[in-house]
């Protein structure tokens, strides 16, 4: 189907093991297995998975964030329906008749209540329901469900890792398991290579509510240097202009005063050099990613972002093109290649 | 049964593009039954009982679900659509879909609600801003797996789960086209006629033909109904509940029922120790609004599976009550046939 089979079996992997903001455990199994063929991996105080390799003068830390954003339980009602809250920024408009997964002692199937259109009128149609007017049905009573389900369950929303045209993928938490993929895959690349700088990996935890997993992990690193890989906005329809990104034009390399500016021109310099598809993303602030809580963690780290371009973000058919996937990870590996040989 | 539900809801079969349901039942029933295709795709069936039947009873569901029809390719690749059938667009946003003969895997995006205007963020996108993303670099790659009038549909797997519950697309009316070849399959103590129609989701369009082409006495039609026994949702709103067996309608948007009939379900039903319960509410239309006006009018019934969620990618039915149905409509075929 496409030329990037290692990346789509990676992110294939990495987004089919679950974990919802707080409760990243079995995503955190996930990434550590395959941080293990490269690194001792282990699982830090908040369950961010983390490992280091190499010497050198320079030690640069590689970010991506592991949970994905979903649903809490909140109650279970008299007819056995879940009340739920968001955990992470979920988006209110796609949630009826989604499927789901709630996480409690065992994984149970559950869907999102919906109106017939038989039975609401037509304007209804023109706003999401709120969290007020919808459950969770699971197929059972409050009995059964109390047996399985407790309050504070995690819920993720189902959806098939699917194949579209040409390299681009849809998914449920391609954010930002691509930027997981992106640096397992960045790791396969310099696998090799005698690097001359120490290099530290953190699967964070918690991003999509505040960045407590990067912030601790970032402290316990304490590196010099700070590359995070997350996903950004690709255009779409309704999300055009210059501002966003184009879906297959290759890694987003982060300009923003948060962001350290000879880093960010070290990488598009290196793009250009090697060849590696690239366009800028310019922020005039922070970054709204774990690089805000990575810059200033300990006595402050100088912190890049490359950003993979995704559509649909926060939805179960979040798209992204491997080949962006692919850039970001040899972008990212030419970067320490360059940086470990001035300090060899 | 059950599985025979799974295989059908797995096909997909918008309005107008029945054909695979079409196959998929003819391979079931040309064993038990004569058929024929008239020319607007209805399978129309006759099954000999074990005696002549005094009324021409006609048995109907519908074969076609809602889904998608592709109106155009744009020039940066998307898939514009009409709906096909009745769906609300809150539960199409963000929901997987195949399409075309070649079944492309697809999307149905949304601007990422971090970009919505404060305040918007509840609100839904207009029908005409919906479209379908299969990957495609530009309009000539789509060009390639995709041309207007392709059929779409939900994509997403038939599943079990909970206390006796399935979730799937299309089970409107696919539930119904299993229960009527079970019927097919099995002695029967009076002839019958059977219809698998098209087109019902858009207007009863099959219905009314074959209708025509029977020309029975009575008919039962088999459907599915909106269950909304759900959170939030109490007493005569919620229409029928799952698990309370098939629900007979007095009246909906399409037809006022046989009062005779629908009495008579009821002590039929209690006679012969068969969950049933009324819709109730006045909501919905099937086949029957097309099947009571035909030539000189027919007196119909309609059972319905009771569904939740109907015309969403996700309805869900127990499935007890299909067991229920069918039992009631059996018997029910019987006292038409020699009422």
């Amino acid at each position: 189907m496409n030329n990037f089979s290692e990346v789509s079996a990676l992110l294939k992997e990495l987004c089919a093991a679950k974990g919802v903001s707080g409760a990243e455990n079995e995503a955190a199994k996930a990434a550590a297995k395959l941080l293990e063929k490269y690194m001792p991996a282990k699982i830090d105080p908040l369950g961010s998975v983390t490992g280091t390799a190499g010497e050198g003068e320079t030690h640069i830390l590689l970010d991506a964030h592991l949970d994905q954003i979903g649903l809490i339980v909140t109650a279970i009602d008299e007819d056995g329906f879940l009340k739920v809250a968001k955990c992470g920024g979920a988006d209110i408009r796609v949630l009826a008749a989604a499927e789901v997964t709630v996480h409690g002692k065992e994984n149970v199937f559950g869907v999102i209540t919906s109106t017939p259109p038989h039975l609401s009128k037509p304007e209804d149609s023109n706003k999401a329901k709120g969290f007020d007017e919808i459950a969770v049905d699971i197929g059972m009573t409050k009995e059964e469900a109390e047996k399985v389900v407790s309050l504070g369950d995690r819920i993720t929303f189902n959806g098939a890792y699917s194949e579209l045209l040409g390299s681009r993928v849809a998914s449920p938490s391609i954010d930002d398991r691509a930027g997981v993929a992106a640096i397992l895959r960045c790791l396969e690349l310099i696998k090799d290579k005698k690097l001359g700088c120490k290099i530290s990996v953190m699967f964070s935890v918690q991003e999509e509510t505040g960045g407590s997993g990067a912030q601790a992990g970032a402290f316990a690193a304490a590196a010099d240097e700070a590359i995070a890989a997350d996903v950004s906005f690709a255009s779409a329809p309704g999300v055009s202009g210059e501002k966003y990104a184009k879906l297959g034009g290759g890694t987003m390399i982060g300009y923003a005063p948060s962001l350290d500016y000879e880093m960010s021109r070290k990488l598009s310099e290196i793009a250009e050099k090697k060849n590696i598809p690239s366009q800028p993303e310019v922020m005039g602030g922070k970054t709204g990613t774990n690089c805000d809580e990575i810059q200033v963690s300990g006595r402050g780290v100088k912190t890049a972002l490359l950003s993979i371009p995704l559509r649909n973000m926060h939805t179960a058919v979040e798209v992204c093109d491997l080949e962006d996937i692919e850039s970001t990870a040899r972008l990212m590996a030419e970067y320490i290649t360059e940086r470990g040989g001035k300090n060899a | 049964m059950l599985e025979m539900i799974k295989e059908l809801c797995t096909l997909s079969g918008i309005s107008g593009r029945e054909n695979a349901v079409r196959d998929y039942i003819i391979e079931k029933i040309k064993d038990y039954a004569e058929y024929s295709v008239d020319p607007l795709g209805n399978l129309i069936v006759f099954k000999k009982g074990k005696n002549p039947a005094k009324n021409k009873v006609m048995l109907d569901a519908h074969m076609d679900e809602v889904g998608m029809i592709i109106t155009a390719i744009t020039a940066e690749g998307y898939l514009k659509f009409a709906k096909v059938g009745g769906i609300d667009s809150r539960v199409m946003l963000g929901r997987a879909v195949r399409v075309g003969d070649k079944a492309v895997n697809g999307v149905i995006g949304i601007k990422p609600v971090h970009l919505v205007d404060k305040g918007a963020e509840a609100d839904i996108p207009k029908s005409e801003d919906l479209y379908i993303d299969i990957g495609a670099k530009d309009k000539a790659e789509a060009e390639e797996y995709v041309r207007p009038g392709d059929a779409a549909w939900f994509a997403g797997d038939f599943v079990e789960f909970g206390n006796g519950f399935v979730k799937s697309k299309a089970l409107d009316d696919r539930a119904g086209c299993a229960i009527l070849i079970e019927l097919i399959r099995s002695e029967l103590q009076y002839d019958a006629w059977f219809s698998f129609s098209t087109q019902e989701e858009i207007g009863t369009r099959g219905a009314q033909a074959s209708a025509f082409t029977i020309a029975p006495d009575y008919a039962i039609v088999v459907e599915t109904t909106t269950a909304a026994d759900i959170s939030g949702v109490k007493d005569e709103k919620r229409v029928c509940i799952c698990g309370k067996g098939g629900t007979v309608s007095f009246m909906d948007r399409s037809t006022i029922y046989n009062k005779e009939l629908f009495d008579k379900a009821f002590e039929v039903a209690e006679r012969e120790g068969i969950a049933c319960q009324p819709k109730t509410m006045v909501a919905g239309g099937n086949d029957a609004g097309a099947i009571h006006k035909s030539r000189g009018g027919v007196k119909v019934l309609t059972v319905s599976v009771p569904c939740r969620y109907l015309h969403s990618p996700s309805c869900v039915i127990k499935y007890s009550d299909v067991d229920e149905s069918l039992k009631l409509i059996k018997a029910m075929a019987e006292e038409f046939a020699k009422w």
